[in-house]
């Protein structure tokens, strides 16, 4: 992606997320050694199991330990539901479009 | 492998094999009748040229008789002499009668030309020569010199027909040959094609049975792996049935002024414990708690982590009065023994007040519905328990009035189609269908709205609380 910082790392997925894709899911949650902060764009998800939120929770609840700026990028209203359940947006920072989301992290770097 | 592929596999070859050697068969008979015929044709064709070959050197033959007695005559006018040549005068026009039907059934039109030219050649000598001899004593000397090239003539003529029935023959015993050449060769490529086919058909075969024994050995493997499989399955879910059936709160507390009822449907496929569950328990007189939650995972592991988080939360609750700080003790003691994630909703219901106070953890919100009123989802947040050590959880704090209900429920609720918005939409629909039957057991109609024409996928329990003021009325239902 043009214009991104490459000490910002970023985090992709789609789709449903379910338990049928946690190998994927748990590959694609992994925080890399160089990043100094990290992009989680999940603005095509749909739906994300149980199994799923954990690994969503769990990565940036890592990210957080490490003290590595995080900000997630949700665009779909049922997704951003579920993630409301789950109580990321009061931990997390929450986005609904990547320039948001990059224009944080970018802040947060140059800090 | 398939048993219909397995015998489109055997049967296809044998088929195919089958039609080849038919096709084999059909132009074997095909070809044999036309070589029999092209042979039949040639030796009637040999036959017919032997007998024109015999009546063209007849005919060479009585044409010399006359010429022989015309000479004979001339030179020596005794009659004696003429004898031949009447003999053969009668005989050659029959010669020449039966060469030309023979020469037309031989396809040889231009050598029958050639002989009609013979024969006319013959008869003007008859006339031209022979007659003016037999006729006057002395004839010109250019009579018997234009004999002489007719004579010639006739001869050149009757050669080329000879050569050209000849050549006739020839061709007729080399087309027979080249028949005879090419049905063995053709025999002979059969016999090949059919031993190749048969070949090719017993390395299929051969290369079948191997396959299938493979298969054999890969499906009776397969079976037994299932059939362990389902043995330590149904053991799990034996266990796990027997806890799910130790662990469900199956009496609810009755108390004056408050109603409550709950349900818990096991997902549909997995037909495995969930860790789901609800709990209502009497804190006073006036005062219960609630609690509901769902542990990550199903079987045995979540069913155990389910029980451990429930008996947690009531001893927590008996140390703390706030909900909010309920969740945060029960939190670090959850997170210190690495216990899988966990949402839950933690609250205290006061029945003579008709407050609810509460906390969430992860959970989706709680639901109330109060008399002319819409049902409307109450505040929430807070991450899961177990996530993070030192989570806080924030206590909300609702008044609510008699004849309201109050809605606790689990995800497998709204998830159910996966579309979560679209899942809250009908819960609150179904909510508003139930309130409107207070004596009836309101979560089995919520769950009975909701799921009568839809698969559960995921399990579901649903707890509720009715506020009344009529303190004779109060039920505990468990569906």
């Amino acid at each position: 992606m043009g214009g991104v910082s490459p000490e910002i790392e970023i985090v992709q997925l789609g789709g449903e997320l379910e338990i049928s894709r946690k190998r994927e899911i748990r590959d694609t949650f992994v925080l890399s050694e160089n990043a100094r902060a990290v992009l989680v764009d999940l603005s095509e998800v749909t739906y994300a199991d149980s199994t799923a939120l954990t690994e969503l929770l769990r990565f940036c609840v890592a990210a957080q330990r490490d003290r590595t700026p995080l900000a997630v990028v949700i665009r779909t209203r049922q997704f951003a539901r579920l993630v409301q359940y789950a109580g990321l947006a009061g931990a997390f920072a929450i986005f609904e479009d990547r320039e948001g989301a990059l224009a944080y992290l970018n802040e947060r770097i140059e800090a | 492998m398939d048993t219909r592929l397995a015998q489109r596999r055997i049967y296809i070859p044998l088929v195919l094999t089958l039609v080849f050697l038919a096709l084999v068969v059909v132009v074997l008979v095909v070809a044999g009748r036309q070589v029999s015929s092209t042979i039949e044709d040639a030796f009637n064709a040999a036959t017919e040229v032997r007998t024109a070959r015999f009546l063209v050197a007849r005919a060479i033959s009585q044409q010399l008789d006359e010429e022989t007695g015309v000479r004979g005559y001339a030179a020596v006018r005794r009659r004696v002499l003429l004898q031949p040549y009447y003999t053969a005068r009668a005989a050659l026009p029959a010669s020449f009668t039966r060469l030309r039907p023979i020469l037309t059934g031989l396809r040889m039109p231009g050598t029958l030309a050639v002989l009609n030219d013979a024969a006319r050649t013959n008869r003007r000598w008859v006339a031209d020569v022979a007659y003016p001899i037999l006729t006057f004593k002395r004839v010109p000397a250019k009579i018997h010199l234009h004999g002489k090239r007719l004579v010639d003539r006739y001869r050149r003529d009757m050669e080329y027909v000879e050569d050209s029935l000849a050549s006739r023959a020839s061709q007729a015993q080399s087309r027979a040959r080249r028949a005879i050449y090419g049905v063995s060769l053709f025999a002979l490529g059969a016999v090949a094609a059919v031993v190749l086919a048969a070949a090719l058909f017993t390395i299929q075969q051969y290369r079948l049975a191997a396959r299938f024994e493979r298969a054999r050995v890969g499906a009776e493997e397969e079976r037994r792996r299932a059939a362990e499989i389902r043995s330590a399955y149904e053991a799990e879910k034996r266990i796990a049935d027997t806890l799910q059936g130790a662990f469900t709160q199956n009496l609810l507390p009755q108390m004056a002024k408050v109603r409550f009822s709950a349900t818990y449907l096991p997902a549909a496929e997995q037909a495995r414990i969930g860790g789901d569950w609800y709990d209502v328990l009497e804190l006073s007189q006036d005062r219960v708690l609630l609690t509901i939650g769902d542990v990550t995972g199903h079987g045995i592991d979540a069913a155990v982590a389910m029980n451990r988080a429930r008996h947690l939360l009531v001893s927590c609750a008996l140390v703390d009065a706030s909900p909010g700080a309920v969740l945060q003790r029960a939190n670090c003691e959850l997170f210190r023994n690495g216990s899988p994630l966990i949402t839950a909703v933690a609250g205290i219901v006061d029945s003579r007040s008709c407050e609810f106070v509460y906390a969430t953890a992860g959970h989706p919100p709680p639901v109330l519905l109060e008399p002319g009123s819409k049902p409307r989802m109450l505040d929430f947040g807070s991450l899961p328990l177990g996530v993070m050590k030192d989570s806080s959880y924030r206590t909300y704090r609702v008044q609510s009035v008699p004849g309201a209900l109050l809605v606790l429920y689990t995800d497998g609720v709204v998830e159910h189609s996966h579309n979560v918005v679209e899942g809250e939409a009908l819960l609150l629909q179904a909510i508003e269908a139930a309130a409107s039957w207070p004596e009836h057991n309101a979560a089995a109609m919520i769950s009975a709205s909701i799921f009568s024409n839809r698969r559960i996928v995921d399990d579901v329990a649903i707890l509720t609380v009715r506020f009344g003021d009529d303190a004779g009325s109060s039920v505990g239902w468990v569906a």
